[in-house]
């Protein structure tokens, strides 16, 4: 009877530790949907933009505000800031009239965004890495990185194509009616920068 | 265009864009309120918006 019983127990340990590690599983694929909390820096970089936005018609972009806050560059940093911005449209109003899109991405990911949607919008071929990099005018590693970036915002999707790779997902291929892919940026003498719808 | 021509209109200020739907870049330069340098030289500017 004891023996059951223990047993009974081992067995419950165990499916709740199963359950645990499936449950600690589903939440990482998840990511950034249930992202951790940003560290203070990034929070710095919320701030800034929430003050910033709607100053002169600001649109300021994440890695505007980075710069003007001094910080390292990186694209990880970007993502964290960017996905909490996506996932967060009461931070600001401009979210919510603008659309995330704009506020997230660099000048150079809006261009190779535009590459791909122009060239499947036009029912033309798509374009290789090498031909996005030439049409924006930068490196093929600028490209394979903002490809990547694009497709962690769920913007692009992986496919097999003779092109790069990547298909545009449908919500984007018409997208005038919001901000997206424009970028306006100011630069003025007292070192100032931001974005203007 | 506004703010260039307004609050701004004693700056020099620098904007990069791009074509509206294409993906050249465009540098213009302004300087009290007026088209100081453009990159390229055949970039036309219009005030507007909707």
């Amino acid at each position: 009877m004891m023996k059951s019983v223990h047993n009974g127990r081992l067995l419950f340990v165990a499916s709740t530790l199963l359950l645990l590690v499936c449950a600690g599983q589903a939440a990482s694929k998840q990511t950034p949907k249930k992202q951790a909390r940003l560290n203070p820096q990034e929070q710095k970089v919320i701030k800034y933009l929430v003050a910033d936005w709607g100053e002169d018609y600001s649109v300021t972009s994440v890695d505007i505000a980075m710069a003007g806050l001094k910080m390292r560059q990186s694209d990880e940093t970007r993502f964290r800031i960017g996905s909490h911005i996506k996932a967060h449209p009461e931070l600001h109003e401009i979210i919510r009239r603008w659309g995330w899109v704009t506020l997230v991405l660099t000048p150079d990911e809006k261009l190779i965004a535009r590459t791909l949607i122009n060239a499947e919008r036009d029912r033309k071929p798509e374009p290789t890495v090498t031909e996005i990099a030439k049409a924006v005018g930068i490196t093929e590693a600028q490209a394979d990185r903002g490809l990547s970036m694009l497709e962690r915002y769920e913007i692009l999707q992986r496919a097999a194509s003779q092109g790069a790779g990547y298909k545009v997902v449908p919500r984007y291929i018409k997208w005038e009616p919001r901000l997206d892919f424009i970028f306006h940026k100011v630069s003025l003498d007292s070192g100032r920068q931001f974005n203007t719808n | 265009m506004l703010l260039v021509s307004s609050k701004l209109a004693n700056e020099k200020v620098s904007i990069d864009t791009s074509s509206p739907e294409g993906t050249a870049r465009i540098h213009v330069v302004f300087e009290k309120g007026k088209v100081a340098t453009a990159d390229p030289a055949s970039t036309i500017l219009f005030m507007g918006g909707g």
